[in-house]
């Protein structure tokens, strides 16, 4: 269990994490969604304690970070793959992080062969290429067998087959019982992943829900009408309760509410002419932009 | 939840980890090929010229060969021990080492017990052979010193000490500085910088010569010490305090800014 109480964070002027609350169980995939510069990775090393709160607080098993003896047993972290010692063997990277915790180089070779490095084992990381360098991140992270795992932008750089594999793998981790926060700032990853969602904005918490739940309740669904007789038919689905917009155009009624078969019976019983009758629903991707529109940093104008 | 583990044994966590660390990239083979075959080298060439410079006595003290070769190897161990930090937080492997070692001071213990151990053997080494090879050249026109003589084992063996307080200076710089260049030109910079006031008229020079890294070396190591410096057993310290307060410093600051 990951807690997060009232967490500040400011870098001079900049104020990175701005009183964000949030809990994180066991057992589910929990994202972690912002745009860049949400303050994702802030967080996540302040959780690890390699970060300094300006105020507030957070906890791993109800620990603060750097009491923890021997950490790796209780919190694995993927934070870059790229931090590491390119003359060094994927073997000694391993081993030297593995002594730092106790953990034996029996572990050390099941990692390996768990990540699927074991034929490069000994080569120098130079060579690796990012998705082995995420494989390597993941042997790290789960060295100590630990029941909180966090993976910072786990998938960036990473081909189809790698994104799937580190998904399943995922998932798997939350099966088992841990506690699995992952953070993206791809709203359609997330909803292939996690089960839970903690949304995140310029440092704020916008919402803390399951993934079924956001996509239910921001992804809009409704039901383009086109007819000549535009006013009558906006009159007889309100009597049925549905709620009735124009679309900016003017010609045409969005209709929420009453499905298209519906409206099309309707439309049947009273004589009124269709001239369009098309059901409508945006995407994932809209909603979250919606969701986080306004707590951008850097926008690209549209030319 | 978490059985306590005993101190010893997180210290020896720590120290593997570290010693893993260090041997399993090239640049510390290099760095101390380089660090153990120049002095050496430099030592016979250095013991050649004066056994075949004109005048029965030797103009320097029978030490000090030995000593200014090590000079020359000082660098070299001074970028191995900025090496252990700057390089962490280079490519931002510090922060994987700070997540599985949060007391961060340990860290920077540990980083500089195996830096330490391992150049002060290296440096032990080199000042012994270099004395070795002296003393044979010098000894054929009977101007070495034997090993038996009073109070120059104490001096080789203070003179081996060199490459252990650069070394150690250079960890606490790496963790202060977090960065290869600047880490190593700070070294230099505390190094030979004073060392230059030397220079100012007397009796100002050797007041401030007596508190240099360098200086304090040569009088710990000379066989007829400077008069005008401090004490052997006190230049000691002063060759000491370099590191240690390096090393302070470092543990000051370690904790107190984000990795």
């Amino acid at each position: 269990m990951i807690e997060v109480d009232q967490l500040v964070k400011r870098f001079g002027a900049v104020t990175a994490v701005d009183g964000l609350s949030f809990t994180v169980r066991p057992g589910h995939v929990t994202g972690f969604l912002g745009p860049n510069g949400a303050g994702k990775t802030t967080t996540m090393r302040v959780i690890l304690g390699l970060d300094a709160p300006t105020s507030g607080h957070a906890t791993v098993n109800s620990q603060s970070y750097p009491e923890l003896i021997r950490p790796l047993h209780q919190v694995g972290a993927l934070l870059d793959a790229s931090a590491l010692h390119p003359g060094r063997t994927a073997t000694a990277h391993l081993a030297s992080i593995a002594q730092s915790n106790g953990i034996g180089r029996g572990r050390v070779a099941e990692m390996l062969r768990l990540t699927g490095l074991e034929a490069v084992a000994n080569r120098r990381l130079k060579g690796f290429s990012l998705g082995m360098k995420q494989r390597l991140g993941i042997a790290v992270a789960l060295l100590g067998d630990p029941p909180v795992l966090m993976f910072d932008e786990p998938v960036n750089g990473l081909d189809t087959e790698g994104i799937a594999w580190i998904r399943q793998f995922m998932r798997a981790l939350a099966a088992d019982g841990r506690t699995v926060l992952v953070s993206s700032h791809l709203m359609s990853e997330m909803a292939q992943t996690a089960d839970r969602l903690i949304v995140i904005g310029r440092g704020r918490l916008i919402a803390d829900t399951t993934t079924a739940q956001l996509i239910e309740s921001s992804t809009r669904k409704d039901v383009l009408v086109r007819s000549p007789q535009t006013a009558e038919l906006a009159d007889l689905i309100k009597a049925r309760g549905a709620t009735v917009n124009r679309e900016e155009d003017g010609g045409a009624l969005a209709v929420t509410g009453l499905d298209a078969p519906a409206i099309g019976d309707l439309a049947a019983e009273h004589g009124i002419a269709l001239h369009a009758l098309i059901p409508r629903s945006a995407s994932l991707e809209e909603a979250y932009l919606d969701l986080t529109g306004e707590s951008t940093d850097f926008r690209a104008a549209t030319p | 939840m978490t059985a306590p583990v005993p101190l010893a044994i997180r210290a020896r966590d720590l120290l593997t980890s570290e010693w893993t660390k260090l041997r399993s990239v090239r640049s510390t083979y290099w760095t101390l090929l380089v660090a153990v075959v120049t002095p050496i080298g430099i030592s016979a060439l250095v013991a050649v010229a004066l056994s075949n410079a004109p005048g029965k006595q030797p103009t320097v003290d029978p030490l000090l060969p030995g000593l200014i070769s090590q000079e020359y190897a000082v660098l070299a161990v001074g970028v191995l021990g900025v090496l252990t930090f700057s390089t962490e937080y280079g490519t931002g492997l510090i922060r994987t080492t700070f997540a599985a070692a949060p007391r961060r001071r340990a860290v920077l213990a540990a980083k500089a017990a195996v830096i330490g151990a391992l150049t002060l053997v290296a440096g032990e080494v080199v000042a012994f052979a270099s004395f070795a090879l002296v003393q044979a050249v010098l000894s054929g026109k009977h101007l070495g010193v034997s090993l038996s003589r009073p109070g120059v084992p104490g001096a080789v063996l203070a003179g081996g000490l060199l490459l252990f307080v650069v070394a150690t200076m250079g960890v606490g710089l790496g963790s202060i500085v977090r960065h290869t260049a600047g880490g190593i030109a700070t070294l230099v910079g505390l190094i030979f910088l004073p060392a230059i006031l030397g220079v100012l008229p007397a009796p100002w020079g050797a007041r401030v010569a007596r508190f240099t890294l360098l200086d304090a070396a040569r009088q710990v190591t000379a066989l007829h010490p400077a008069t005008d410096l401090f004490a052997p057993a006190l230049s000691l310290l002063v060759l000491l305090a370099w590191p240690a307060l390096t090393l302070l410093a470092a543990a000051l600051l370690i904790t107190r800014r984000d990795a």
